[in-house]
């Protein structure tokens, strides 16, 4: 039985294969005439949020959809300048602890109710009430006090320290400003139907399939990617409306972007990516996350990574570049700093992340780790194992088998990284039990100052659910005061030198091996002006035509 | 009336085993969520949450979390019982609202594929039956290797060829869009759902058709006159029905299952995508709620199985309100055992020669 079997589903494939390449549409040249009005499909395969409310917990997938319906005070453009959005100007004190914020003149949310420093000061609190459940927004804005209604469009910040984050802070979704009127009707509605001032409106969410967003008829308040803000017909989206799907499957994704079912899909894999990029049916729209760098982490907490010679062997021989090269495609590139490289303040040094294998087997020979019947190094009868759990729900395919690359590499030095993949809620176990030497967690967040909560000492501190930020169990005074000077200047070139600083102790550490940045990558087809906002980089469509 | 209130019994026997299903079922998934993962997680915002010691202390009063485990796992098993399973930690929603919203679609796709399966089954059998001489066997040698290809063929692998002929390719049906796409939407699922079942029921279907045929009872059927194709619907085919119908639960069963699969590869709403992301999460009231709903459903489909089975069963009344009798066991105890039943984990072997004789009497009597 087993011939015919194997033979006929190769048949299978093959007749598949070929019907494919047969009734693919002929790459060419697609008219780019465009319409105005007509529904976009857009397919996510991150994760469906729980709410639809980004104050409420506060990941991407909420960053993602909630772009299109809810505005920050603030926004950033492709550079990395601040730029006025809801608030139109914006002036800190000179000690730093007040900050007034003007509001743009007439503006109202989609529900009619006005947007005035009262509901600037109604937001804040929301996010800072512990009922919200916020964790993301509240982190950010750990440091604002109060907000104090000067007059309707003036409002006052007023902060325990000086906040150099504080304009990156507000510029992301998870602080971005709702009706409170919305948030008034509780947190049950509130999440299935936020209220903002975007260019669209959350009109129905129906579970595991889809969310309807319909045009904002009268929007009034044009972000830094808007490219028709002051034209004749007002800055509104061109699109009647958006849907919203959730595909959790890649190559269905991909395949209803090609059939036309959707227009655009976030999280194509590298092969997909490269498809597109080479045909001219198609646009690929790569738009790395802010924050981090996708990067593995070395627990310098316990042994044997809390002997920095064994720490400095491990980035020396995971060589990690020949694998990302081709692993991905060509869609990724070798990261050599812990920040974002859209940062404007990421500095790097290729130096200390050189491969040198030999130097590697000389610095584990000097620590004392010497070679084992196995090729595994041992030292006082333990061996030179590394524990890596790998969440298979944050890393993609193509990042596994880069780890197993590496593991492979380290292996001719000695080491015995023993990877483990598991389930989200295992993997934040181990990492609360400390039961890792090496982790890659990513993490998202506008601006430098992720440095400070990825690398001060004080994120070794867990929250109630066992999570702490700093993987790497870095305490050093110096980088910690470092990160604390430069979180409260006011003063920009000062704060380029000391995250300059920061970044070089950080790698000298060798705690940290940078890999690439996070993977951002969307497709589209069908459509033109999708751009991403300069701040977590999510997609907006306000500018979007379809084609014709 | 004896054979109703045989069947009555039965039922209420198979009732009590699905309390007990279901209380197993309870306590098992509360064990493992609770042994795997911090409830409080899934409240604020899944694992890995940052929310401060405030919020987790509100959020722990709020849900209860703050009592000793043998209580909560009381209060969850009462919450069964009265049928509320609570709100879920993640969504914020009551698990009764989300379990109305995801049964209907699952128990369609299941429904649909499962008349699929048989109709696919069904027709590939008799068109092997049917064939005679030369062309006949070499149907029936087709068929075989068809069925047994389509038993094994794994759901995702055969659902991604299917997207891609049919939805990217020649563009015939949609892959995604469930609630936009309607009736169309639904075809690529149900066939990848129901090609593997299809595949193994008309294993089991074939073997005692075939063996049927050739019977006694057959043989004398023709004698008295009656054609093939009353032969077949009379006969032959109730006869070698009675295994493939004994495997619907069972089969009804894994498509259940086999939706988690469908329903995330096709992007659709239903209890096996709400399923697997409660899991993720540690959702514990939806998973204990859904997997509770998928046992029942489970218990629900092998007692109408059971009754089916036996208006089917050609020997009627008292052998198979007998085996009825013995549901829950394992079929091996009934007076006039026959090959039937008796080999409804087999698939497809060879029957003994008692069962020829014992089934062919009772039809000529």
């Amino acid at each position: 039985m087993r011939t015919p079997r194997l033979l006929a589903l190769s048949a299978v494939t093959l007749a598949a294969i070929a019907l494919a390449g047969c009734a693919a549409p002929g790459a060419g040249d697609a008219e780019p005439a465009t319409r105005a009005g007509g529904t976009l499909v857009y397919a996510t395969g991150d994760a469906e949020p729980a709410c639809l409310d980004p104050h409420v917990g506060g990941n991407y997938p909420q960053a993602l959809i909630s772009t299109q319906y809810i505005e920050p005070l603030v926004g950033r453009d492709a550079s990395g300048k601040i730029t006025p959005w809801l608030a139109t100007d914006w002036a800190m004190s000179e000690d730093g602890l007040t900050w007034d914020f003007t509001l743009a003149e007439g503006v109202t949310f989609t529900d009619g109710t006005p947007l005035d420093a009262a509901a600037v000061k109604t937001n804040i609190e929301h996010l800072q009430d512990p009922e919200t459940q916020s964790s993301t927004g509240f982190i950010a804005l750990q440091k604002v006090q109060e907000v104090e209604v000067v007059s309707d469009s003036h409002a006052r910040f007023h902060l325990s320290e000086p906040d150099s984050a504080l304009l990156e802070s507000l510029s992301q979704q998870w602080t971005a400003i709702q009706s409170p009127a919305g948030i008034a009707r509780g947190m049950e509605v509130n999440c299935q139907l936020p209220i903002g001032t975007g260019p669209f409106i959350v009109e129905e969410w129906v579970p595991q399939d889809h969310v309807t967003l319909v045009r904002n008829e009268n929007y009034q308040t044009p972000g830094p990617e808007n490219d028709h803000s002051d034209g004749d017909d007002g800055a509104g989206a061109y699109l009647d409306g958006i849907e919203w799907r959730f595909i959790p499957d890649a190559a269905t994704r991909f395949a209803a972007l090609q059939s036309g079912e959707v227009h655009v899909i976030d999280n194509p894999l590298p092969s997909d990516i490269t498809a597109i990029a080479q045909s001219s049916d198609g646009e690929h729209i790569d738009a790395p996350r802010p924050g981090s760098v996708n990067r593995i982490e070395l627990n310098a907490g316990q042994a044997p990574f809390d002997d920095a010679l064994v720490r400095e062997a491990f980035i020396r021989s995971a060589d990690p570049a020949p694998g990302i090269e081709t692993l991905f495609l060509g869609t990724a590139t070798r990261a050599v700093s812990p920040l974002a490289s859209i940062e404007p303040l990421a500095t790097g040094d290729a130096g200390l992340l050189k491969t040198d294998p030999k130097r590697a087997a000389a610095l584990l020979d000097e620590a004392g780790w010497k070679p084992g019947a196995d090729g595994v190094r041992e030292k006082d009868g333990a061996r030179l194992t590394v524990r890596f759990p790998v969440s298979t729900n944050q890393s993609t395919a193509a990042e596994q088998s880069l780890f197993e690359q590496i593991q492979a590499n380290t292996a001719a030095v000695g080491f015995d990284v023993q990877l483990e993949p598991v389930d989200l809620s295992t993997w934040h176990k181990r990492l609360g039990a400390h039961e890792y030497e090496a982790v890659s967690a990513p993490y998202t967040k506008v601006g430098p100052d992720v440095l400070r909560i990825l690398y001060h000492s004080d994120g070794m501190t867990p929250a109630p659910s066992g999570y702490f930020a700093n993987h790497a169990q870095l305490s050093d005074p110096e980088l910690d005061a470092t990160l604390e000077q430069a979180a409260q200047t006011a003063n920009e070139g000062e704060r380029a030198t000391l995250y300059a600083d920061a970044q070089q102790r950080i790698l000298e550490s060798f705690t940290v091996l940078p890999l690439y940045d996070q993977q951002n990558h969307f497709l589209a087809r069908g459509v033109t002006g999708v751009t991403t906002l300069g701040t977590v980089a999510t997609p907006t469509f306000v500018n979007a035509k379809l084609q014709a | 009336m004896a054979r109703l209130s045989r069947v009555a019994v039965a039922v209420l026997k198979k009732l009590g085993a699905a309390a007990l299903v279901v209380w197993i079922t309870a306590t098992v998934v509360f064990l493992a969520l609770r042994a795997s993962g911090d409830p409080l997680e899934a409240i604020l915002g899944g694992p890995g949450s940052q929310a401060g010691p405030e919020t987790a202390a509100q959020a722990t009063a709020a849900y209860g979390l703050d009592q000793p485990v043998f209580v909560q796992y009381l209060q969850q098993l009462w919450r069964i019982a009265t049928l509320q399973f609570g709100d879920s930690y993640a969504r914020k929603q009551p698990v009764s609202e989300l379990l109305a919203a995801n049964v209907p679609p699952t128990l369609a796709l299941a429904t649909l594929a499962f008349a699929l399966a048989w109709a696919l089954a069904l027709a590939g059998t008799l068109l092997a039956a049917n064939a005679r001489g030369r062309a006949g066997a070499v149907a029936r040698a087709l068929l075989t290797a068809v069925e047994t290809v389509a038993s094994v063929v794994p759901q995702f692998f055969l659902g991604a060829v299917l997207i891609l002929v049919f939805a990217t390719g020649l563009r015939w049906f949609p892959a995604t869009g469930a609630a936009a796409g309607g009736l169309p939407a639904l075809v690529l699922p149900v066939i990848t759902l129901a090609v593997p079942v299809a595949g193994y029921l008309a294993h089991v279907l074939h073997g005692p058709l075939t063996e049927a045929d050739r019977s006694p009872f057959a043989t004398t059927a023709r004698a008295r006159g009656a054609n093939e194709s009353r032969v077949l619907a009379r006969h032959t085919l109730r006869h070698a029905a009675l295994p493939a119908i004994a495997l619907s639960g069972w089969a009804y069963g894994s498509l259940l299952s086999g939706a988690v699969v469908v329903e995330v590869l096709f992007a659709r709403q239903g209890l096996g995508r709400l399923l697997l992301e409660a899991a993720t999460v540690r959702d514990v009231p939806v998973v204990i709620g859904a997997v509770v709903v998928v046992a029942l459903l489970y218990v629900l489909v092998m007692i109408v199985s059971e009754i089916v089975e036996t208006l089917v069963d050609p020997r009627g009344g008292r052998a198979a309100a007998a085996r009825a009798g013995g549901v829950g066991g394992d079929r091996s105890g009934g007076p006039s055992r026959s090959g039937g039943s008796g080999r409804s984990g087999g698939g497809g072997a060879p029957g003994s020669s008692a069962t020829r004789t014992t089934a062919g009497s009772e039809m000529i009597a």
